[in-house]
Protein backbone atom coordinates (compact mmCIF):
# COMPACT_ATOMS: atom_id res chain seq x y z
CA UNK A 1 0.00 0.00 0.00
CA UNK A 2 1.41 3.56 -0.79
CA UNK A 3 1.17 5.97 1.71
CA UNK A 4 2.41 9.86 2.00
CA UNK A 5 4.26 9.63 4.89
CA UNK A 6 4.82 12.67 7.04
CA UNK A 7 7.13 13.67 10.06
CA UNK A 8 5.66 15.67 12.58
CA UNK A 9 7.32 18.73 13.35
CA UNK A 10 9.66 18.27 10.35
CA UNK A 11 11.95 21.31 10.53
CA UNK A 12 12.59 20.54 13.93
CA UNK A 13 13.48 17.47 13.91
CA UNK A 14 15.59 18.12 11.39
CA UNK A 15 17.45 20.77 12.15
CA UNK A 16 18.52 18.48 15.65
CA UNK A 17 19.09 15.69 13.43
CA UNK A 18 21.48 18.06 10.69
CA UNK A 19 23.40 18.51 14.08
CA UNK A 20 23.72 14.87 14.65
CA UNK A 21 21.38 14.43 17.25
CA UNK A 22 20.41 10.60 17.99
CA UNK A 23 17.23 11.03 19.31
CA UNK A 24 15.97 13.42 15.83
CA UNK A 25 17.80 10.64 14.43
CA UNK A 26 16.37 8.16 15.50
CA UNK A 27 12.82 9.70 14.43
CA UNK A 28 13.84 10.12 11.02
CA UNK A 29 14.95 6.38 10.96
CA UNK A 30 11.03 5.31 12.54
CA UNK A 31 8.83 7.69 10.45
CA UNK A 32 10.04 5.84 6.81
CA UNK A 33 11.53 2.16 7.79
CA UNK A 34 8.01 0.67 7.11
CA UNK A 35 7.55 2.45 3.74
CA UNK A 36 11.56 2.11 2.84
CA UNK A 37 11.38 -1.19 4.04
CA UNK A 38 7.93 -2.28 1.94
CA UNK A 39 9.62 -0.56 -0.91
CA UNK A 40 13.05 -2.60 -0.68
CA UNK A 41 11.66 -5.74 -0.04
CA UNK A 42 8.86 -5.40 -3.17
CA UNK A 43 12.14 -4.87 -5.36
CA UNK A 44 14.46 -7.19 -3.91
CA UNK A 45 14.28 -11.04 -3.73
CA UNK A 46 15.32 -11.57 -0.49
CA UNK A 47 13.86 -10.00 3.19
CA UNK A 48 18.59 -10.25 4.16
CA UNK A 49 18.93 -7.73 0.47
CA UNK A 50 15.70 -5.49 1.64
CA UNK A 51 17.06 -5.56 5.05
CA UNK A 52 20.90 -4.35 3.70
CA UNK A 53 18.49 -1.35 1.60
CA UNK A 54 17.02 0.07 4.80
CA UNK A 55 20.50 0.61 6.20
CA UNK A 56 22.28 1.70 3.63
CA UNK A 57 19.42 4.04 2.70
CA UNK A 58 19.14 5.35 6.42
CA UNK A 59 23.04 5.99 6.63
CA UNK A 60 23.09 7.61 3.47
CA UNK A 61 19.82 9.98 4.97
CA UNK A 62 21.88 10.53 8.11
CA UNK A 63 25.05 11.34 6.13
CA UNK A 64 23.16 13.59 3.30
CA UNK A 65 20.56 15.40 5.52
CA UNK A 66 22.39 18.68 5.48
CA UNK A 67 21.73 18.44 1.07
CA UNK A 68 17.77 18.21 1.48
CA UNK A 69 17.02 21.71 0.71
CA UNK A 70 13.14 21.11 1.87
CA UNK A 71 11.92 22.09 -1.61
CA UNK A 72 9.94 18.49 -1.95
CA UNK A 73 8.72 16.16 0.76
CA UNK A 74 10.81 14.67 3.11
CA UNK A 75 9.82 11.13 2.07
CA UNK A 76 9.98 11.66 -1.80
CA UNK A 77 13.98 12.15 -0.96
CA UNK A 78 14.10 9.53 0.91
CA UNK A 79 12.33 7.16 -1.49
CA UNK A 80 14.44 8.33 -4.28
CA UNK A 81 17.39 7.40 -2.15
CA UNK A 82 15.99 3.66 -1.15
CA UNK A 83 14.81 3.43 -5.00
CA UNK A 84 18.43 3.79 -6.00
CA UNK A 85 19.39 1.58 -3.60
CA UNK A 86 17.55 -0.77 -3.74
CA UNK A 87 18.42 -1.11 -7.95
CA UNK A 88 21.60 -1.06 -7.22
CA UNK A 89 21.27 -4.00 -4.78
CA UNK A 90 19.56 -5.48 -8.27
CA UNK A 91 22.52 -5.08 -10.34
CA UNK A 92 24.82 -5.89 -7.61
CA UNK A 93 23.47 -9.08 -7.35
CA UNK A 94 22.77 -9.80 -11.03
CA UNK A 95 19.91 -11.80 -9.96
CA UNK A 96 19.52 -14.73 -13.03
CA UNK A 97 16.86 -13.04 -15.37
CA UNK A 98 13.75 -15.49 -15.69
CA UNK A 99 12.68 -13.45 -18.41
CA UNK A 100 13.50 -16.25 -21.10
CA UNK A 101 12.30 -19.11 -18.70
CA UNK A 102 9.10 -17.39 -18.14
CA UNK A 103 8.65 -17.29 -21.81
CA UNK A 104 9.02 -20.46 -21.99
CA UNK A 105 7.51 -21.68 -19.42
CA UNK A 106 4.47 -20.17 -20.51
CA UNK A 107 3.68 -20.60 -23.56
CA UNK A 108 0.24 -21.01 -24.56
CA UNK A 109 -1.12 -23.86 -24.62
CA UNK A 110 1.67 -25.64 -22.52
CA UNK A 111 0.95 -27.97 -19.39
CA UNK A 112 1.85 -24.80 -16.44
CA UNK A 113 -0.41 -22.24 -18.88
CA UNK A 114 -3.62 -24.30 -18.30
CA UNK A 115 -5.62 -23.80 -15.49
CA UNK A 116 -2.84 -21.94 -13.58
CA UNK A 117 -4.20 -18.77 -11.25
CA UNK A 118 -1.76 -17.14 -8.98
CA UNK A 119 -2.73 -14.66 -5.96
CA UNK A 120 -1.24 -11.14 -7.32
CA UNK A 121 1.43 -11.00 -4.38
CA UNK A 122 2.41 -14.77 -5.88
CA UNK A 123 2.69 -13.10 -9.25
CA UNK A 124 4.13 -9.60 -8.27
CA UNK A 125 6.92 -12.17 -6.51
CA UNK A 126 7.78 -14.47 -9.70
CA UNK A 127 7.93 -11.62 -12.38
CA UNK A 128 11.60 -11.34 -13.50
CA UNK A 129 13.64 -8.63 -11.19
CA UNK A 130 13.90 -5.42 -13.31
CA UNK A 131 9.65 -6.40 -14.69
CA UNK A 132 9.18 -5.99 -11.06
CA UNK A 133 10.83 -2.96 -10.07
CA UNK A 134 10.07 -1.23 -13.20
CA UNK A 135 5.88 -2.14 -12.43
CA UNK A 136 6.39 -1.01 -8.55
CA UNK A 137 8.04 2.23 -9.10
CA UNK A 138 5.81 3.05 -11.46
CA UNK A 139 1.94 1.83 -10.77
CA UNK A 140 2.37 1.94 -7.01
CA UNK A 141 5.47 4.59 -6.00
CA UNK A 142 4.36 6.91 -9.12
CA UNK A 143 7.65 7.21 -10.44
CA UNK A 144 7.17 8.55 -14.43
CA UNK A 145 9.24 6.59 -17.00
CA UNK A 146 11.55 9.28 -17.09
CA UNK A 147 12.22 8.72 -13.48
CA UNK A 148 12.54 4.57 -13.96
CA UNK A 149 14.98 5.60 -16.92
CA UNK A 150 17.12 7.67 -14.81
CA UNK A 151 17.39 5.60 -11.68
CA UNK A 152 17.84 2.41 -13.90
CA UNK A 153 20.26 4.36 -16.07
CA UNK A 154 17.96 2.72 -19.22
CA UNK A 155 16.25 4.39 -22.24
CA UNK A 156 12.40 5.72 -21.20
CA UNK A 157 11.32 3.10 -23.96
CA UNK A 158 12.89 0.05 -21.52
CA UNK A 159 10.94 1.31 -18.69
CA UNK A 160 7.65 1.27 -20.76
CA UNK A 161 8.38 -1.98 -22.23
CA UNK A 162 9.27 -3.83 -19.20
CA UNK A 163 5.47 -2.61 -17.80
CA UNK A 164 3.88 -3.76 -20.15
CA UNK A 165 5.27 -6.85 -20.29
CA UNK A 166 4.67 -7.31 -16.72
CA UNK A 167 1.14 -6.83 -17.07
CA UNK A 168 0.89 -9.15 -19.95
CA UNK A 169 2.14 -11.68 -17.35
CA UNK A 170 0.46 -10.09 -14.46
CA UNK A 171 -2.93 -10.88 -16.66
CA UNK A 172 -1.96 -14.27 -17.84
CA UNK A 173 -0.52 -16.17 -14.32
CA UNK A 174 -3.80 -14.30 -12.65
CA UNK A 175 -6.48 -15.78 -15.33
CA UNK A 176 -7.41 -12.91 -16.40
CA UNK A 177 -7.08 -13.05 -20.26
CA UNK A 178 -10.46 -13.28 -21.57
CA UNK A 179 -11.39 -15.72 -24.68
CA UNK A 180 -12.75 -13.39 -27.17
CA UNK A 181 -16.22 -14.50 -28.55
CA UNK A 182 -15.32 -15.04 -32.42
CA UNK A 183 -17.79 -11.98 -33.48
CA UNK A 184 -15.91 -9.87 -30.98
CA UNK A 185 -13.09 -11.01 -32.89
CA UNK A 186 -13.58 -10.08 -36.21
CA UNK B 1 -8.24 -1.77 -36.48
CA UNK B 2 -7.49 -4.86 -34.17
CA UNK B 3 -8.20 -4.36 -30.43
CA UNK B 4 -5.58 -2.35 -28.67
CA UNK B 5 -2.22 -4.45 -27.16
CA UNK B 6 -1.51 -3.68 -23.13
CA UNK B 7 1.70 -1.63 -24.40
CA UNK B 8 -1.20 1.09 -26.19
CA UNK B 9 -3.53 0.83 -22.95
CA UNK B 10 -0.67 1.00 -19.91
CA UNK B 11 0.30 4.32 -22.36
CA UNK B 12 -2.73 5.39 -22.67
CA UNK B 13 -2.63 5.77 -18.88
CA UNK B 14 0.29 8.31 -18.99
CA UNK B 15 -0.31 11.92 -18.04
CA UNK B 16 -0.46 14.01 -21.05
CA UNK B 17 -1.07 13.59 -24.79
CA UNK B 18 1.79 11.29 -26.25
CA UNK B 19 2.04 11.53 -30.04
CA UNK B 20 0.76 8.34 -31.71
CA UNK B 21 -1.94 7.70 -29.98
CA UNK B 22 -4.76 9.76 -30.84
CA UNK B 23 -5.88 6.52 -32.81
CA UNK B 24 -5.93 3.88 -29.87
CA UNK B 25 -7.78 6.83 -27.98
CA UNK B 26 -10.54 6.64 -30.17
CA UNK B 27 -10.44 3.18 -30.58
CA UNK B 28 -10.91 2.66 -26.87
CA UNK B 29 -13.94 5.25 -26.39
CA UNK B 30 -15.83 3.04 -29.28
CA UNK B 31 -14.34 -0.55 -28.35
CA UNK B 32 -16.29 -2.76 -25.04
CA UNK B 33 -13.38 -5.17 -25.12
CA UNK B 34 -11.06 -2.59 -24.82
CA UNK B 35 -12.77 -1.14 -22.36
CA UNK B 36 -13.44 -4.32 -20.52
CA UNK B 37 -9.63 -4.89 -21.09
CA UNK B 38 -8.44 -1.08 -19.36
CA UNK B 39 -10.58 -1.89 -17.03
CA UNK B 40 -8.73 -5.04 -15.51
CA UNK B 41 -5.71 -3.29 -16.05
CA UNK B 42 -7.37 0.17 -13.72
CA UNK B 43 -8.13 -2.77 -10.90
CA UNK B 44 -4.74 -4.72 -11.52
CA UNK B 45 -3.12 -1.64 -10.73
CA UNK B 46 -5.47 -0.67 -7.76
CA UNK B 47 -4.93 -3.91 -5.97
CA UNK B 48 -1.42 -3.77 -6.65
CA UNK B 49 -1.71 -0.58 -4.54
CA UNK B 50 -3.96 -2.15 -2.01
CA UNK B 51 -0.97 -5.23 -1.04
CA UNK B 52 -0.40 -4.85 2.64
CA UNK B 53 2.47 -2.91 3.65
CA UNK B 54 5.45 -5.41 4.50
CA UNK B 55 6.93 -4.75 7.46
CA UNK B 56 10.37 -5.14 8.83
CA UNK B 57 11.14 -8.65 11.08
CA UNK B 58 14.32 -6.84 12.91
CA UNK B 59 14.63 -3.39 14.31
CA UNK B 60 17.68 -1.98 12.27
CA UNK B 61 18.30 0.85 14.64
CA UNK B 62 21.14 -0.05 17.11
CA UNK B 63 23.01 -1.31 14.11
CA UNK B 64 22.25 1.90 12.09
CA UNK B 65 22.95 3.85 15.34
CA UNK B 66 26.29 2.16 15.96
CA UNK B 67 27.47 2.46 12.47
CA UNK B 68 26.98 6.49 12.57
CA UNK B 69 28.30 6.80 15.88
CA UNK B 70 31.36 5.10 14.46
CA UNK B 71 31.63 7.36 11.40
CA UNK B 72 31.58 10.38 13.52
CA UNK B 73 34.29 8.75 15.69
CA UNK B 74 36.26 7.92 12.66
CA UNK B 75 35.95 11.66 11.61
CA UNK B 76 36.89 12.52 14.41
CA UNK B 77 40.07 11.12 14.70
CA UNK B 78 40.80 11.35 11.31
CA UNK B 79 40.51 15.45 11.59
CA UNK B 80 41.27 15.76 15.56
CA UNK B 81 43.96 12.93 15.64
CA UNK B 82 45.99 14.79 12.54
CA UNK B 83 47.35 17.36 13.96
CA UNK B 84 48.89 15.08 16.68
CA UNK B 85 49.71 12.16 14.56
CA UNK B 86 51.62 15.08 12.05
CA UNK B 87 53.31 16.59 15.41
CA UNK B 88 54.78 12.85 16.90
CA UNK B 89 55.72 11.71 13.35
CA UNK B 90 57.44 15.15 13.28
CA UNK B 91 59.13 14.30 16.43
CA UNK B 92 60.14 10.85 15.56
CA UNK B 93 61.21 12.43 12.11
CA UNK B 94 63.01 14.50 14.02
CA UNK B 95 64.84 12.13 16.38
CA UNK B 96 65.66 9.57 13.33
CA UNK B 97 66.22 11.54 10.40
CA UNK B 98 69.85 13.27 11.77
CA UNK B 99 70.87 9.43 12.68
CA UNK B 100 69.82 8.14 9.15
CA UNK B 101 73.07 8.55 7.25
CA UNK B 102 74.82 6.62 10.10
CA UNK B 103 73.81 3.34 11.78
CA UNK B 104 70.35 4.05 12.75
CA UNK B 105 69.42 2.48 16.57
CA UNK B 106 67.27 -0.54 16.69
CA UNK B 107 64.67 1.62 18.60
CA UNK B 108 64.38 4.36 16.03
CA UNK B 109 64.05 1.93 13.34
CA UNK B 110 61.41 0.31 15.12
CA UNK B 111 59.39 3.38 15.07
CA UNK B 112 59.87 4.05 11.17
CA UNK B 113 58.96 0.76 10.10
CA UNK B 114 55.77 1.07 12.80
CA UNK B 115 55.12 4.47 11.60
CA UNK B 116 54.95 3.28 7.63
CA UNK B 117 52.69 -0.29 8.43
CA UNK B 118 50.66 2.32 10.34
CA UNK B 119 49.94 4.09 7.42
CA UNK B 120 49.52 1.47 4.92
CA UNK B 121 46.99 0.28 6.77
CA UNK B 122 44.89 3.18 7.34
CA UNK B 123 45.61 3.98 3.36
CA UNK B 124 44.14 0.14 3.16
CA UNK B 125 40.90 0.49 5.24
CA UNK B 126 40.19 4.03 3.81
CA UNK B 127 40.15 2.43 0.30
CA UNK B 128 38.13 -0.53 1.41
CA UNK B 129 35.68 1.96 2.46
CA UNK B 130 33.70 0.80 5.32
CA UNK B 131 31.12 3.80 5.90
CA UNK B 132 29.58 2.50 2.58
CA UNK B 133 29.31 -0.84 3.68
CA UNK B 134 26.07 -2.92 5.31
CA UNK B 135 27.32 -4.54 8.28
CA UNK B 136 26.10 -6.03 11.45
CA UNK B 137 25.46 -5.01 14.89
CA UNK B 138 28.69 -7.26 16.19
CA UNK B 139 30.82 -6.15 13.68
CA UNK B 140 30.26 -2.43 14.11
CA UNK B 141 30.50 -2.47 17.91
CA UNK B 142 33.73 -4.27 17.49
CA UNK B 143 35.02 -1.86 14.93
CA UNK B 144 33.94 0.95 17.05
CA UNK B 145 35.92 -0.61 20.31
CA UNK B 146 38.90 -0.44 18.16
CA UNK B 147 38.57 2.68 16.53
CA UNK B 148 38.24 4.15 20.12
CA UNK B 149 41.21 2.77 21.42
CA UNK B 150 43.04 3.78 18.27
CA UNK B 151 41.79 7.23 19.14
CA UNK B 152 43.20 6.98 22.77
CA UNK B 153 46.67 5.67 21.44
CA UNK B 154 46.26 8.86 19.52
CA UNK B 155 45.71 11.20 22.03
CA UNK B 156 49.15 9.28 24.21
CA UNK B 157 51.38 9.50 20.90
CA UNK B 158 50.42 13.64 21.60
CA UNK B 159 51.24 13.08 25.43
CA UNK B 160 54.62 11.08 24.42
CA UNK B 161 55.98 14.72 22.93
CA UNK B 162 56.13 16.04 26.07
CA UNK B 163 58.71 13.17 27.43
CA UNK B 164 62.31 13.19 27.35
CA UNK B 165 64.11 12.23 24.94
CA UNK B 166 64.96 8.81 26.01
CA UNK B 167 61.86 8.46 27.35
CA UNK B 168 60.07 9.70 24.53
CA UNK B 169 61.89 7.24 22.19
CA UNK B 170 60.53 4.09 24.01
CA UNK B 171 57.16 5.50 24.34
CA UNK B 172 57.26 6.20 20.59
CA UNK B 173 57.96 2.75 19.74
CA UNK B 174 55.30 1.18 22.38
CA UNK B 175 53.09 3.31 20.97
CA UNK B 176 53.26 3.04 17.60
CA UNK B 177 53.68 -0.32 17.52
CA UNK B 178 50.43 -0.39 19.48
CA UNK B 179 48.86 1.53 16.62
CA UNK B 180 49.94 -1.09 13.99
CA UNK B 181 48.48 -4.10 16.08
CA UNK B 182 45.46 -1.88 16.15
CA UNK B 183 44.70 -1.28 12.46
CA UNK B 184 45.91 -4.45 11.55
CA UNK B 185 42.82 -6.13 13.84
CA UNK B 186 40.37 -3.07 12.43
CA UNK B 187 41.41 -4.23 8.92
CA UNK B 188 40.67 -7.87 9.70
CA UNK B 189 37.15 -7.19 11.16
CA UNK B 190 36.55 -5.50 8.24
CA UNK B 191 37.44 -8.14 5.78
CA UNK B 192 36.06 -11.16 7.93
CA UNK B 193 32.68 -9.17 7.78
CA UNK B 194 33.26 -8.86 3.61
CA UNK B 195 33.80 -12.40 3.42
CA UNK B 196 30.89 -13.45 4.83
CA UNK B 197 29.10 -11.36 3.21
CA UNK B 198 30.27 -11.89 -0.24
CA UNK B 199 31.50 -8.73 -1.66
Amino acid sequence: MTHSYVLTDAPAVLARARAGDSAALETVYRAYEIPVYNLARRICRTVEDAEDVVQETFFEVCRSLHQFRGDGSLWGWVRTIASSKALMRLRRNKYRDTDELDEEYHRPGTRVDAGLRMDLEAALERLPETSRAVVWLHDVEGYTHEEIAGMMDRTVSFSKSQLSRAHTRLRRWLGEEVVLAPEVLE
Amino acid sequence: MSHLSLEELTRLREPGAEPGLAEPRAHLARCQSCQAEASRLDQRIARLKALPTLRPARDQWPVLQQKLTAERRRRRRRWGGVAGLAAAAAIAAVVISPRLKRPVPAQEQVIYQAMTRSQQLEQLIQSYNPDQRVTDGVTARVAGDLEDRIARVDRDLEMAQLLQAAEREQALARLWRQRVGLLDALMDVHLTRANEVGF
